[in-house]
C-alpha cells in the first residue's frame, strides 16, 4: 500500500510541476546555448523578448566586512595569460588578481585613472612615444618587485609571443599599435608606437597591457593555464582553480589600494543559464552574472529576495553584408536592405522596447556617435528600397534572390526571432525573396569570416577597447573576417569608397578630441553609405544578485554592482550586508 | 598518482581478477571467446576513432573561428594550423592520432586552456563515473524490484502504477526532469543543492577526483556530506530514467517465468512465493536483464551529457559538448575512443557475466 501512495505521489508531483505557472518558476526555456563568449568581441548571450526590474541595492557592506561571496557564470576560463587572453570571462578574472596600467574608474564608462601607474602617461609631441611612470615600490602578491624592466619585459611578450598562443590577442591590440616597451629607469617606461594614435590610454587600460607576474609567467612563453595560486598586482590572489567547476579569489595583501571587504569570491561555472537562474533561486550562488537572457532575468526580478538589473552596457548585433559576393557586392543591393529595416519595429516586437535601436556601427555615448544609418536612409523607407532595387534591374516580377544566414543556438532564440522580422521587413516591398538559412556556430562562424558563402549573415560585437575604433576599424579593415570591404592584402574592394580607409587612418591619430569627433562622423557617414555593416539593436546585458549583496555606492552604477559601460566586474567594490 | 592512471587501476583491478578467474576456472569456449572479444575490441575501436577523426575533419569550421569569431583573421588561423600541424597532409595526422591512441597520449587540447588531453580527462572522467555509477546501481535496484513486484501482482494498481511509471519516466527528456527536480528539490524544498559537485566553500583535497573517495581518504566529513548531497539529483535524474527499461524488462520475464512448469511445480510442492521469486523466478528473469546492462552503458553514456550540463557537473559529457561546439579535434577524439573503450569493456564484462548466469551459453 506504502508503495502505491509513493507512486501516486510521484506522479502527482510530476504533474503539479508540469503545469505550474511558468511566470513564477525559471522553467521556461529562454535561449539555446551560452558557448563561447569569443575574444571579448563576439558576445553570447541568451536572450528573450520582455523586460526586467531593478530593485534598490540594500543599505550594506556591514561594518564589519568579510564574508564570502559566490558568482555563478555560464563563461568557461579560455586563457589566464595576459599576452593571450581574448575573452570577456578571461579579462575579468585577470583584471581581479591584476592591475593593468590604467584602470576604468568601476561603474564608469569613461573616466580612466592611473592603476599600476603614478599618473596618467605622458605623450610626446610627434604622438609616436608614450611615457608611464609606475608607482613606487610595487610588488607582486607573492613578493616579486614590479619594477619598469620587469613591466617592460612583461609586456613585451604581448608583441612577441602572443602569436604562439590560440587566441593571439597581441596581433590584435598589441603589434599594429606599439613597437616596443622599454624601461630607462626603474619607475619610467616608454612605449613607441609605429603612428600616433588617439585611443592609446583606453588601450593602455584594457587587460592585454597587464604586466603579468614573471614567476608564473616567463617572458619567453605563454602559460594559458596556470596552476593556482595565480598571483598578480591587483586585490585579489586566485588561491584555487578547479576546471569547469569554481575558481577561489582571496584578498592580496601586498596590494598597493585598499583591501577588499570580502575574505573570499568564489566563481561557479555553470552549463547553462537555466541551471545557474535556479542556483541564485536557492542560494547556492549570490549572483548571476554572464549569460542570462531578458526572460531569465525578468522572472528572476520577480522572486522575493533577488534583484534583476540591467547593466549599461551589452554587445550590438548587426547584419554583415559581404561585399564580395553576389547580390550584396551591388551596392544599390546593400542601401535597399539598409532602407528597409525598421529597428523599432524590431525592438518592440521582439524585445518588447526593451533594447535600444542602433542607427551607426558606432553606439550611442562614445564619441563622435552619429546616427548616419537613420538620416541617410530613413529607414524604413520602402519607395526609396524599391527605388534602389529597380536601378539595379529587380522588379516584382524580376524578384532579387536573397539569401540570409543566422546561427539559431549562439545568441539566443531571439536571434531566430529577429531574424524572420527582418526577413518580413524585406519581402515587405515585394521585390526581395528571402532565402533564410539557419547554421549551427562552429560552421556558420567559419563561412562568415571566410567570407566565401553567406551574402548576408548576422553577428554581434562588443568592444576590446571602449573607442569608436574597436567599432569601426574591424569591420573596415580587417579583410577576410566577412564584409570584404578590404582585402587580405588591405587594398579597399573595387567599387568601395577608398575614404573608408583614408578617414579611418586620420581618426585614429588625431589627438584632438573635437577634431576627432567630426573626422568619425564624416567616417561614419561614408560607412552608411557604403552599408559596410547593418547595425540593428543593442542588446541588453543582466546581474541577478540576492538581498544582501551591494556595490560601492560612492561609484556610479551601485546597482548593477558598479558594472559600468565597460562591463567590467571589480570584485573589491562588493560587499554584504551581514545576514 | 594521476587521476587517469588511478581511474584504470581502480576499475582495471576488478576486471584483471574477473579475467583471471575466466581463464582459469573458464570453459576452453569461454576463454577463447574471451580473447576473441578483446583481440576484436582494437579494431573496433581504431575504425570509430577513424571515423570521427575524418568526420571531424569533413565539418566545416575550425577550433579558431569557433573560439575567436570575427576576430579569427586569416594570418591568425594560418599560424594556429602551422603550429599544430593541421597543413600536414591528412594522412600524416591521422598516423600521429593513431599513435596516440596506443600510447593514450592524446596531445594537448588545440583550444581554450591547450592543456594536456590526459590532465582534462583525469579530471572529468572520474566526475562522469562518479554520478554513473550509483545512477545504473539505482535504475538497476529500482527497475528490477518495481518490475518484479508489477510482474508478481500482474493486473494489479501495484502493476499499473509501475508500467505507467516506467513508460512515462523513459519517455521524459533528461534535462526536463532534471530541472524539474532542481525545482521541486533544490528551490521549493529546498532539500538539496542543485549544481556542482561540491559545496565550493569548503575545501577538499583533491587526490583521485572522486571526490566520494577523496573526502573519505582524507576524512573530511564535512566535504563527504556535500559530495553525497550533490549527488542526489543528478543520480536521481539519471538513474530514474534508466530504471524504466529495466522495469519492462524484468516485469514481463518475470511474468513468463512464472507461468514456467518449474514454477507451478514448486508451488505445487508447497514452497512459498518469497522464495519462489527469489529462487526460481528472478534468477532466470534476470539474464535477460544483465544482457541490458551492456546495451544501456552506451545510452548511460548519452544521458550523462544532458545530466552534466543541466547539473553544471564537470564531466566527460559536458566537455564533449564544449569541444565539439569548439571544433577541439584532439579533445573530441580523445574522448570518443576513452567512451568507445569504457563501453567495450562493460560489454565484454556483461558477456562474462551472462555466459557465469547461465550455464545453456555456450560460446
Amino acid at each position: 500500500m506504502t508503495k502505491k501512495i509513493l507512486v501516486l505521489l510521484f506522479a502527482l508531483a510530476l504533474l503539479a510541476a508540469a503545469c505550474s505557472d511558468s511566470a513564477d518558476t525559471t522553467t521556461t526555456t529562454a535561449g539555446e546555448t551560452t558557448t563561447t563568449a569569443a575574444g571579448g568581441t563576439d558576445e553570447t548571450t541568451t536572450t528573450a523578448a520582455s523586460t526586467t526590474t531593478a530593485a534598490p541595492a540594500v543599505a550594506c557592506p556591514s561594518e564589519e566586512g568579510g564574508g564570502t561571496v559566490v558568482i555563478g557564470t555560464t563563461d568557461a576560463i579560455a586563457s589566464l595569460d595576459a599576452a593571450d587572453a581574448y575573452a570577456t570571462r578571461d579579462w575579468e578574472i585577470l583584471k581581479n588578481f591584476n592591475e593593468p596600467l590604467l584602470k576604468w574608474v568601476p561603474g564608469s564608462g569613461e573616466e580612466i585613472v592611473p592603476g599600476l601607474a603614478a599618473s596618467m602617461p605622458v605623450p610626446s609631441d610627434d604622438g609616436l612615444t608614450w611615457t608611464v611612470t609606475l608607482r613606487e615600490g610595487l610588488t607582486y602578491a607573492d613578493g616579486t618587485p614590479l619594477t619598469a624592466e620587469v613591466a617592460a619585459t612583461q609586456l613585451t611578450r604581448l608583441l612577441t609571443i602572443s602569436e604562439t598562443g590560440p587566441n593571439q590577442v597581441g596581433l590584435t591590440l598589441g603589434n599594429p599599435y606599439v613597437t616596443s616597451v622599454e624601461a630607462t629607469d626603474d619607475l619610467t617606461l616608454v612605449f613607441t608606437l609605429p603612428a600616433p594614435i588617439a585611443f592609446f590610454p583606453q588601450l593602455l587600460a584594457s587587460a592585454a597591457y597587464i604586466p603579468p607576474n614573471p614567476e608564473i609567467f616567463p617572458a619567453e612563453e605563454l602559460n594559458i593555464f596556470p596552476e593556482a595560486p595565480l598571483t598578480g598586482t591587483g586585490p585579489w590572489i586566485v588561491t584555487n582553480i578547479v576546471p569547469d567547476e569554481s575558481m577561489t579569489l582571496e584578498p592580496n595583501p601586498n596590494y598597493y589600494g585598499d583591501q577588499p571587504s570580502l575574505d573570499q569570491v568564489i566563481i561557479r561555472q555553470f552549463g547553462d543559464p537555466q541551471s545557474m537562474a535556479l542556483a541564485v533561486q536557492n542560494g547556492e550562488i549570490d549572483i548571476a552574472w554572464r549569460i542570462l537572457g531578458s526572460e531569465l532575468a525578468t522572472e528572476l526580478g520577480n522572486v522575493d529576495g533577488l534583484n534583476s538589473v540591467v547593466v549599461p552596457a551589452g554587445p550590438i548585433r548587426y547584419l554583415i553584408i559581404n561585399h564580395v559576393l553576389e547580390p550584396t557586392n551591388d551596392p544599390n543591393v546593400r542601401k535597399a536592405i539598409a532602407s528597409v529595416i525598421d529597428r523599432d519595429e524590431l525592438s518592440d516586437v521582439i524585445f518588447g522596447g526593451a533594447v535600444d535601436p542602433l542607427y551607426s556601427q558606432v553606439p550611442p555615448g562614445f564619441l563622435g556617435a552619429n546616427e548616419a544609418f537613420d538620416s541617410l536612409y530613413a529607414s524604413p523607407d520602402l519607395d526609396e528600397a524599391r527605388a534602389f532595387l529597380e536601378a539595379s534591374g529587380y522588379s516584382e516580377e524580376n524578384k532579387l534572390v536573397l539569401p540570409v544566414w543566422y546561427p539559431p543556438e549562439h545568441y539566443g532564440a531571439t536571434t531566430a526571432d529577429g531574424v524572420l522580422l527582418i526577413v518580413q521587413q524585406l519581402e515587405a516591398t515585394g521585390m526581395i525573396d528571402v532565402d533564410v538559412q539557419a547554421q549551427e556556430w562552429g560552421t556558420y562562424i567559419g563561412a562568415v569570416v571566410g567570407g566565401e558563402e553567406y551574402p548576408v549573415s548576422v553577428l554581434g560585437w562588443f568592444f576590446d577597447f571602449p573607442d569608436p575604433e574597436n567599432y569601426l576599424q574591424p569591420f573596415i579593415e580587417n579583410g577576410g573576417i566577412g564584409t570584404m570591404v578590404t582585402s587580405k592584402d588591405g587594398d579597399i574592394t573595387p567599387g568601395v569608397n577608398p575614404e573608408l580607409l583614408s578617414l579611418l587612418t586620420a581618426s585614429r591619430s588625431e589627438t584632438d578630441p573635437a577634431a576627432r569627433a567630426a573626422i568619425l562622423e564624416q567616417l561614419q557617414d561614408v560607412y552608411a553609405d557604403e552599408v559596410v555593416t547593418v547595425p540593428l539593436w543593442i542588446e541588453p546585458e543582466f546581474i541577478v544578485y540576492r538581498d544582501g549583496i551591494c556595490g560601492d555606492a560612492s561609484l556610479p552604477n551601485a546597482e548593477s554592482l558598479n558594472i559600468g559601460a565597460t562591463m567590467e566586474f571589480v570584485y573589491s567594490v562588493l560587499g554584504t550586508d551581514g545576514s | 598518482m594521476h587521476p587517469l592512471t588511478l581511474t584504470f587501476l581502480i576499475f582495471g583491478i576488478p576486471a584483471l581478477i574477473g579475467l583471471t578467474y575466466v581463464y582459469v576456472r573458464g570453459s576452453s569456449g569461454l576463454r577463447s571467446y574471451t580473447t576473441t572479444r578483446i583481440l576484436l575490441t582494437i579494431p573496433m575501436i581504431l575504425i570509430l576513432a577513424t571515423v570521427v577523426f575524418f568526420v571531424m575533419r569533413i565539418l566545416p569550421g575550425d577550433p579558431i573561428d569557433s573560439t575567436l569569431g570575427p576576430k579569427g583573421t586569416a594570418e591568425i588561423k594560418e599560424r594556429f594550423a602551422e603550429q599544430h600541424g593541421l597543413n600536414d597532409p591528412i594522412l600524416v595526422q591521422y598516423g600521429r592520432f593513431v599513435g596516440s591512441v596506443f600510447t593514450l597520449d592524446f596531445g594537448n587540447s588545440l583550444i581554450q586552456s591547450q592543456r594536456p588531453i590526459v590532465d582534462e580527462l583525469g579530471e572529468r572522467l572520474p566526475a562522469t563515473l562518479e554520478m554513473i555509477i550509483p545512477a545504473t546501481i539505482l535504475a538497476l535496484g529500482l527497475g528490477i524490484y518495481l518490475g518484479t513486484q508489477a510482474g508478481i501482482k500482474r493486473k494489479s494498481a501495484a502493476d499499473y502504477s509501475s508500467r505507467i511509471f516506467s513508460v512515462m519516466i523513459y519517455a521524459m527528456p533528461i534535462f526536463w526532469l532534471g530541472l524539474l527536480f532542481q525545482l521541486i528539490f533544490g528551490v521549493w524544498l529546498g532539500w538539496t543543492p542543485i549544481a556542482g559537485r561540491i559545496d565550493p566553500t569548503i575545501p577538499l583535497d583533491r587526490i583521485t577526483n572522486f571526490l566520494t573517495i577523496d573526502a573519505i581518504i582524507t576524512g573530511n566529513w564535512v566535504a563527504l556530506r556535500s559530495v553525497l548531497a550533490h549527488l542526489i539529483l543528478p543520480t536521481l535524474t539519471l538513474g530514474l530514467v534508466l530504471s524504466g527499461v529495466f522495469l519492462r524488462l524484468t516485469r514481463i520475464n518475470v511474468i513468463e517465468t512464472n507461468q514456467e512448469d518449474y514454477v507451478a511445480a514448486a508451488r505445487a510442492r508447497g514452497i512459498n512465493q518469497g522464495t519462489i521469486t527469489r529462487r526460481y523466478a528472478l534468477q532466470n528473469a534476470l539474464i535477460p536483464v544483465v544482457t541490458l546492462i551492456g546495451l544501456q552503458v552506451a545510452i548511460l553514456v548519452a544521458g550523462a551529457v544532458l545530466t552534466e550540463t543541466v547539473f553544471a557537473w564537470p564531466g566527460m559529457g559536458r566537455y564533449l559538448i564544449q569541444r565539439i561546439l569548439s571544433r577541439d579535434f584532439t579533445a573530441v577524439q580523445s574522448v570518443i575512443v576513452f567512451f568507445a573503450l569504457f563501453v567495450a569493456v562493460i560489454s565484454l564484462v556483461v558477456d562474462i557475466l551472462y555466459s557465469l548466469l547461465d550455464p545453456r551459453v555456450r560460446y
